[in-house]
């Protein structure tokens, strides 16, 4: 790792892991004022998580793309930005990053110790087709996440109002009816670039390895999320699941996702798709 | 009866169940070694638990892609698939037809989620708000006594195009593997290939197609460059003349495509010229010889009866008396050479490019060392239709799901000596966010006078 990006990656760390305990100090302690200014700690570690980028950046002569360190700091990234961009769209969503934060602060924790080795690029990863699949994977990736928080979001929201007593710190957050919607408009979100993602790796694989299609584990799994999330789209708009259905599928989904990108290669070591630079 | 099965077979609930049970054999085929993938490890498997795989084999879950109950679980998706669309297609078009039918009393309107009144200021009036959503990309029916509005209209269309690309897919799918032929091809540097099909590895066998023909390919190998950082290898040019004399560069992603044809770089390797020489200096045999020796792996070769084994270090280096390569960078190639002779060990040593290792009173001697390359030569037909079908879905699936219909009715009344805008809406998918869209379009166009 570069200098630099030491520096600005354990400044990440420490400020997500901050705004993740503000978090949960805010709903544990029906505390609702404190949420603006843990907002404001998530931006200040997402300028730093930037910084950590750019400083590798400035290493290596090429964004982070490779390898699982690299995966997960954009990867991480991308669901930051995503939770920061709908929380300034929408003051009451802010409270997404109560689910997204310790994800990404799990995430970058594995990736360091991985293979946080400054590397040169690969010569498989030098084509445009990399830029496609792995920016459209990020942000479905992102969206399942936001999703998934929407959902986590939503289950809390509802216990809570069935409570004698709702707990005053989900009032900042959207009423359930919008929070019902907003799951189901992040996993459409994600269903359309999951898709791109898909047909990119296809025509790239077709190239690189000379069939768009081989079965290789991560593939097969991206299919297996693809099609639970397509299913997840045909029982709300079909059989109208919705509420707490729709909430549990979306949080459960997301395992599908998780096993795709991590899960897989750590118990199959014959994935084409080692996410390491060869 | 018959209606009945149409009924299941055409249900969304038997969808969901085919999709599931493609999943678990999928899940299947990621626990269970397949042949197809991972042979070596199936055949290491079947030889410590030959009963478990034979039980296996006989269920056909070592080949779960192409099992006889996979390959029906996906006739029976793409049955229900043709059949839901069947069943879809006068929804469909009811969905897209627009007709004066679709003008409702607002204050009535069945389905419409959304209603309210708006107080319209003076100089606004029915003509200019249906103006005004025409300006909006609304197609709009009607006058102020009463109108429809509606965008994307044409929204529903997309779900038969994205259910549809499917079948493309399966088709360009179906075409590429009747038509395929895959074949691994070893081709050092200076040599011809004039499409022999005896040229090609003969493991793994080539996959001959069950229509249509071999390969037709004709090129001669210029060079080959392989570049490596440290560890990594960053890129490989290999420069291959075809016989119109016309120069083509393939590389890793960069595949060198002719004739439906792709030569998709796999493997390098090195093939050093050797010769080997009797005690009288008379050449015993001269042959380049093709050695996978670049993932440290030792390998073999013969020459006039003496066995030898080597194991290339690229940038060669003595550590701590030990033989080892620094990097993968190729600024020091060595081979450590051992030399058998009817199952004696004779000599054995380094010898570096140009050099020569002296043993039993031969001399084996090194003079030149360029590189080979395994080319996976897939021939497949099908492509083309495979990538519309993607291009398809893509399309379908973001047309139907971001451009989805909306739809306005409304009509303008006058109370007490003013005049209202009524108006009911409804999207498809998302209310919320057409409700807010409906506000903020309303709001535009009368300003912020909304009465509840």
């Amino acid at each position: 790792m570069a200098f630099w990006e030491i520096i600005f990656y354990w400044v990440t760390l420490v400020i997500y892991s901050l705004a993740a305990g503000g978090f949960i100090y805010s709903i544990v302690f029906k505390n609702p004022r404190v949420l603006p200014r843990i907002t404001l700690l998530v931006a200040c570690g997402f300028a730093a998580h930037t910084s950590t980028i750019l400083a590798r950046f400035f290493a290596t002569g090429h964004l982070p793309w490779s390898g699982h360190y690299e995966y997960v700091l954009m990867g991480g990234w991308f669901i930051i930005a995503g939770t920061l961009f709908v929380g300034l769209q929408n003051k009451s969503l802010r409270g997404l990053a109560v689910a997204t934060l310790p994800l990404v602060i799990i995430m970058m924790g594995y990736g360091y110790m991985q293979n946080p080795g400054l590397t040169p690029m690969a010569a498989s990863l030098k084509t445009v087709w990399l830029y496609i699949h792995v920016y459209f994977a990020w942000i479905s990736f992102g969206a399942y996440a936001l999703a998934m928080s929407a959902g986590a979001l939503y289950l809390l929201k509802s216990r809570s109002d069935g409570l004698p007593v709702p707990n005053p710190a989900y009032e900042k957050y959207p009423s359930l009816d919008r929070l019902d919607e907003l799951i189901f408009r992040y996993v459409v979100f994600g269903f359309i670039t999951d898709t791109i993602m898909i047909c990119a790796g296809a025509i790239w694989a077709k190239n690189l390895w000379g069939s768009y299609w081989a079965w290789d584990p991560v593939e097969t799994w991206s299919l297996i999320s693809w099609l639970i999330y397509g299913i997840t789209i045909h029982l709300r708009v079909t059989f109208k699941w919705r509420e707490k259905k729709l909430a549990w599928l979306a949080v459960a989904a997301m395992s599908t996702v998780i096993i795709c990108f991590f899960g897989v290669n750590l118990v199959v070591n014959t994935s084409l798709h080692i996410f390491q630079v060869r | 009866m018959f209606k009945k099965l149409i009924k299941s077979l055409s249900s969304l609930r038997f969808t969901i169940v085919l999709i599931s049970l493609l999943g678990v054999m999928f899940i299947i085929g990621l626990w269970v070694p397949q042949i197809s993938l991972v042979k070596g490890l199936y055949l290491e498997w079947h030889r410590n638990s030959p009963n478990l795989v034979a039980f296996l084999d006989a269920l056909g879950l070592t080949r779960v892609y192409t099992s006889p109950l996979t390959v029906t679980l996906w006739f029976f998706f793409f049955l229900n698939l043709s059949l839901v669309i069947r069943q879809r297609i006068p929804l469909v078009r009811h969905r897209i037809s627009l007709s004066s039918k679709n003008i409702v009393d607002p204050e009535k309107a069945a389905g419409y989620s959304f209603s309210r009144s708006f107080l319209l200021p003076s100089g606004v009036g029915g003509g200019s708000i249906i103006s005004l959503l025409r300006k909006k990309r609304y197609t709009v029916l009607g006058d102020a006594d009463g109108f429809y509005g509606v965008k994307n209209r044409l929204s529903p269309l997309a779900f038969l195009i994205f259910h549809l690309s499917f079948f493309l897919i399966l088709l360009g799918g179906v075409i590429s593997v009747y038509t395929e032929f895959i074949g691994y091809l070893d081709l050092a540097q200076g040599e011809t290939f004039r499409g022999e099909a005896e040229r090609y590895n003969a493991s793994p066998l080539p996959k001959f197609p069950s229509f249509g023909s071999t390969p037709a390919a004709t090129f001669t190998v210029k060079s080959i460059e392989p570049h490596v950082i440290g560890n990594t290898p960053t890129s490989i040019d290999v420069r291959l003349l075809d016989s119109e004399g016309r120069s083509h560069v393939a590389g890793i992603n960069i595949p060198y495509k002719t004739d439906h044809t792709s030569f998709v770089f796999k493997h390098l390797g090195v093939a050093p010229l050797f010769t080997l020489k009797d005690p009288a200096g008379v050449v015993l045999a001269e042959n380049c010889v093709k050695l996978d020796v670049l993932q440290h792996k030792p390998d073999r070769f013969s020459l006039a009866g003496c066995n030898f084994t080597a194991t290339f270090y690229p940038d060669y280096v003595l550590e701590q008396g030990k033989r080892a390569s620094r990097s993968m960078e190729f600024n020091n190639p060595m081979f450590f050479i051992s030399v058998e002779r009817d199952g004696k060990k004779i000599g054995e040593g380094l010898i570096p490019k140009n050099g020569r290792l002296e043993f039993a009173g031969y001399r084996l001697e090194m003079r030149d060392m360029p590189y080979w390359v395994r080319f996976y030569v897939v021939k497949q037909r099908g492509l083309s239709v495979l990538y519309s079908g993607f291009a398809l879905a893509t399309i379908g699936v973001i047309w139907r799901l971001l451009f989805f219909k909306r739809e306005l009715v409304g009509r303008v009344r006058e109370k007490n000596g003013e005049w209202f805008l009524l108006v009911a809406g409804r999207s498809e998918f998302y209310k919320k966010l057409a409700e807010d869209e409906f506000v903020e379009l309303l709001e535009k166009i009368i300003g912020k006078a909304v009465k509840g």
